[in-house]
């Protein structure tokens, strides 16, 4: 029983900031029909931001939480400006936009090591505080993850569903054609998206390595298991990809608890195969004209 | 009001539009006829900017519009009813109508504008919460008419609204049209079938293989029947 508790605790934590990263890459495909390679450094630049800020600098947390998530916005806008507008509308956009990303995480990644080397650096603990339910020991900075993180995913959804731009960004994923006669500009929303899932990224980023540790390389893993959750849901779609972060995270925890830490990442990968065997278009995927 | 001179267009080096002049007069209705396969398709995707003209000039109120932006196009007022209806099938009958109201000068009106289009398309009203792919082909085709008079709209330009619809539910497409056509509004359609259009038309253009062979008011056209069936088949 106690086994279980924690696999939920551990479950909902990580599918909160699952729900954070893949909703990010979600958004990018839909609108760019990109897969965003370098979805993980803007994790690790919101991560390193927020080290800086808290732990050189000693400034008030809030406002290490608002220049981190600004500070991965921007990298995503300096992104998309720089890297990704060039490239639309030309021919190979699959591949030079793949390659373009991968090259990004590079400099980023290789960035982060130049500037803060390869040791790994441990967020001071922000939130005091701990209380046991029979055996299994709850942070009470692991909740404020998990609030800040469903908040976040509420507020996006109120976003995507009720604004005039939420509702454009939906539009453009669905039929680009009939968004552009709507008059929804699709370069300035291209470059809207970029920035809102960078931002999602860099929060992803500082909610999870307060609870864990940074290093240059600790962007991939979360991108990888964000990009499985994204397939689980359907690529593209919006309250799949909720879903599918959460029934990922949950199915991480139990791998971690009934067969220990080193089958969580093959038994992902193996669910995701099992996964585009039977249902191709994902969890809530429904066919071609959904996908794309 | 909308101007076409010698305009080209076509896809990936082949040629569909061969010099095509036309005009649209404030509050008149235009109908182009023509089979399929010969360009009246691509006529209105070039004039709305989903592809590029390859020459030629389209003018509206005497400010040029060739070459510009889709989005810039509709800013003009310029609004396309594109064939298939192209929905957004995961949003529903109400955000689909919204999304038509997205430019900033229209979204203001949205709730003012959608009594209107509830008013002229009731089965709507009653679908509002329903997924845009959940609906019948009627009822996608008013939704696409519907969208397109969430904004501010100064041409309407309808891509063939019969297509793949039963013969009832045509007539009361085109019975909708001939209303929205009555409040004043600059109507472009192209259309396959010279049946339909009749009561709608003030004039017709015959396009045939990317070129405008005839023009002429509806009443003489439509009379021809001789010229028609040598056209159209």
């Amino acid at each position: 029983m106690d086994a279980l508790f924690q696999a939920i605790y551990s479950g909902i934590l990580y599918g909160s900031v699952y729900g954070l990263m893949a909703l990010g890459l979600t958004l990018i495909w839909g609108s760019l029909r990109m897969l965003n390679l370098a979805h993980g450094s803007l994790y690790l630049v919101g991560g390193y931001l927020a080290w800086t800020i808290i732990d050189r600098l000693q400034l008030p947390l809030v406002l290490a939480f608002l220049l981190a998530v600004a500070g991965a916005a921007l990298v995503g806008l300096i992104l998309q400006v720089a890297l990704i507008n060039p490239l639309l509308g030309k021919a190979g956009w699959d591949s030079a936009s793949l390659i373009a990303t991968v090259g990004a995480s590079i400099v980023l990644e290789s960035g982060a090591l130049l500037i803060y080397g390869p040791q790994v650096k441990q967020m001071p603990t922000v939130v005091e505080g701990q209380f046991k339910i029979s055996t299994v020991l709850i942070s009470n900075q692991a909740l404020v993850v998990i609030a800040t993180a469903v908040l976040f995913l509420i507020l996006m959804s109120v976003f995507l569903r009720t604004s005039r731009h939420g509702l454009a960004i939906r539009a453009i994923s669905q039929n680009m054609d009939a968004a552009r006669l709507a008059g929804v500009p699709a370069r300035r929303a291209f470059l809207i998206v970029m920035c809102i899932s960078a931002a999602l990224a860099g929060l992803a980023g500082v909610l999870l390595s307060s609870i864990f540790y940074l290093a240059p390389t600790s962007g991939f893993v979360p991108m990888v298991k964000a990009l499985v959750v994204t397939i689980f849901g359907g690529l593209g779609s919006v309250k799949g990809t909720i879903w599918a972060a959460y029934t990922i995270g949950l199915l991480e925890a139990m791998l971690q608890v009934y067969l220990g830490a080193g089958w969580a990442l093959p038994g992902l990968f193996l669910f995701m195969i099992v996964m585009l065997v039977v249902r191709p278009n994902g969890l809530f995927g429904l066919g071609e004209v959904r996908r794309l | 009001m909308l101007q076409v001179s010698d305009l080209q267009a076509g896809y990936g080096g082949s040629q569909v539009l061969h010099s095509i002049s036309l005009h649209v007069q404030t509050g008149e209705a235009v109908v182009i006829l023509g089979p399929n396969g010969h360009g009246k398709t691509t006529l209105l995707r070039a004039i709305s900017g989903l592809i590029q003209p390859t020459g030629g000039h389209i003018e509206l109120d005497g400010r040029a519009i060739t070459r510009l932006e889709p989005e810039a196009i509709v800013a003009a007022g310029v609004v396309h009813i594109p064939q298939g209806d192209l929905l957004f099938p995961e949003m529903t009958v109400l955000e689909n109508l919204l999304m038509g109201a997205y430019r900033s000068d229209a979204w203001g009106a949205r709730n003012k504008k959608l009594e209107q289009v509830f008013d002229l398309f009731p089965p709507l009203a009653g679908r509002k919460r329903q997924l845009a792919r959940s609906l019948s082909g009627g009822e996608r085709r008013m939704l696409a008419l519907g969208r397109g008079l969430m904004g501010k709209a100064r041409i309407f330009m309808i891509d063939e609204p019969s297509l793949g619809l039963a013969p009832l539910v045509i007539e009361q497409v085109y019975e909708t049209i001939r209303e929205i056509r009555r409040t004043g509004l600059s109507i472009l359609l192209v259309e396959e079938n010279a049946n339909h259009i009749a009561g709608l038309a003030d004039r017709v253009y015959l396009l045939e293989a990317g070129t405008l062979v005839r023009e002429g008011t509806a009443d003489e056209l439509l009379q021809d029947e001789a010229l028609l069936a040598a056209y159209l088949g």
